[in-house]
């Protein structure tokens, strides 16, 4: 009660008396403020919440700003606020690099989600040329003896065609599965041979989907903001997304055989456990996640 | 709320609890069919490794859905989950008619199955919303349904994707929580 009676003041009133205060006092305005006191992606952060809270309709649209337009968005901005060039010749470039960060991160997102809905589609030459692709990194002494075909179960597919196991996350799930073999080749033969395991084994391929879906509900739910504004200093990517994949694949694999669980059947337990232990560590503002080989 | 419906609700029992087991190949559509009754969302569905487990109410009962992986490779740990079963739900994914046989099979020896005796099934003709969906007529005579007489059992068509179909066959389920013959 108390806390929602205080939002509402702060937010209406004392947040605007402050702002004007240390306007008054320091001869800059909240951006320029928050340049002077904060780094990484913390900086990125809190500008993007000035820039969102703001009531004027400039500084509000620039966190959608497209990547052609940044420049004179920052210039817009900077007439708004009266900031001297001059006096503050760092603003420009401090500004630029906040933008396009905050809005690569929504671009990344509609990027993500747009390859999600793509369904696996075999008639498109494209697709499956990828899934052989996969089959081919994994598996590169065993030749796959035909398209449909049990062996898919060897590198973790659940039947005979690997295309109904991609569901909701479409073409997207066979992406990642790609990029990781291809990437890092070394360690997607160890897990696959790990994943194997008689008593502690999963299903290579599933898993992989699986947490793909992680990697997508976490961006998708803002959670990757500090991992990407630390970790990508301009417009963040597929790539970059690919890669947070790559670093759940390779930690999730460790974190599987730490544990030592039952059986299989208990995965959906230990996917929760791991899922909310990443979402601690992307909590921490200075978070940097990195897949160490 | 009046006085009157509180002290309606003071009154009337806790509800029954029912162990209801979701069944069926892979890519039958059990999980959006689990999804579909707890009103989830079920646009990001993966395959199930291991099992998913949800509540819901319906009409003075509380369901505890299991739903379990349908990959081959897991379908030995079905039998861990046969225990105190109230209510069977098969699932079958009707456009898949290459798979017929091997559905029918695992029906046919779940249905053996001691710790599952009298338990009634329901059999869900799922994906009718496809157009290549075999009506439930035709999956029933492929599976010789009319031969089971140990235990009651229903057929019933239905989207799980859509939701059209489901509530009828959970109505079934809930007039026949209690037909286990014991």
């Amino acid at each position: 009660m108390f806390i929602s009676l205080w939002e509402f003041f702060y937010g209406n009133f004392f947040r605007y008396w402050m702002k004007w205060i240390l306007r008054q006092m320091t001869g800059k305005c909240e951006l320029q403020r928050i340049f002077d006191t904060c780094v990484g992606a913390q900086r990125t952060h809190r500008i993007e919440n000035s820039l969102t809270y703001s009531k004027n309709k400039v500084l509000q649209e620039a966190t959608h700003v497209m990547q052609s337009e940044v420049d004179k968005c920052i210039e817009d901005i900077m007439k708004e606020k009266n900031i001297n060039p001059e006096k503050d010749s760092s603003f420009k470039i401090c500004m630029k690099a906040c933008l396009l960060q905050i809005s690569g991160y929504k671009q990344l997102y509609v990027d993500v989600e747009n390859e999600r809905k793509k369904p696996y589609d075999s008639d498109n030459l494209q697709h499956e040329k990828l899934l052989l692709k996969l089959w081919h990194l994994l598996m590169p002494k065993n030749k796959l003896k035909a398209r449909i075909s049990k062996q898919w179960a060897d590198i973790g597919f659940q039947g005979d065609d690997p295309k109904t196991d991609f569901r909701g996350m479409g073409i997207l799930g066979l992406i990642n599965l790609v990029y990781f073999s291809e990437n890092y080749t070394t360690a997607a033969h160890q897990i696959l041979s790990r994943s194997n395991h008689p008593k502690l084994g999963y299903s290579y391929a599933i898993v992989g989907i699986n947490l793909t879906e992680m990697a997508y509900s976490l961006l998708k739910s803002e959670a990757l903001k500090f991992y990407l504004y630390n970790f990508v200093p301009g417009i963040p990517t597929m790539e970059h997304f690919h890669q947070f994949y790559c670093y759940l694949v390779y930690e999730f694999d460790k974190f599987w055989f730490e544990e030592e669980p039952e059986s299989i059947m208990y995965f959906n337990l230990y996917r929760e456990k791991f899922h909310e232990k990443i979402k601690r560590l992307l909590l921490d503002s200075n978070v940097a996640l990195t897949l160490k080989i | 709320m009046g006085l009157l419906s509180i002290l309606r609700k003071l009154k009337s029992a806790p509800d029954q609890e029912v162990r209801i087991l979701l069944l069926g190949l892979d890519n039958a559509g059990k999980t959006t069919l689990l999804k579909q009754l707890a009103s989830e969302d079920i646009s990001h569905i993966t395959p199930t490794q291991g099992f998913n487990i949800k509540s819901v109410q319906s009409q003075g009962f509380k369901l505890n859905v299991w739903d379990i992986g349908g990959q081959r490779k897991i379908r030995p740990y079905w039998r861990n989950y046969f225990e105190n079963t109230d209510i069977l739900i098969y699932v079958i994914d009707s456009a898949d008619r290459k798979r017929f046989e091997e559905t029918g099979q695992e029906l046919a020896e779940l249905l053996e199955e001691e710790k599952l005796s009298c338990v009634p099934v329901l059999i869900f003709a799922n994906k009718q919303d496809l157009l290549t969906a075999a009506p439930a007529s035709e999956i029933a005579e492929g599976l010789n349904l009319h031969t089971i007489r140990d235990r009651v059992w229903q057929i019933q068509s239905c989207s799980a994707l859509t939701g059209e179909g489901v509530q009828d066959g959970m109505n079934w389920v809930c007039k026949n929580v209690n037909a286990k013959k014991k």
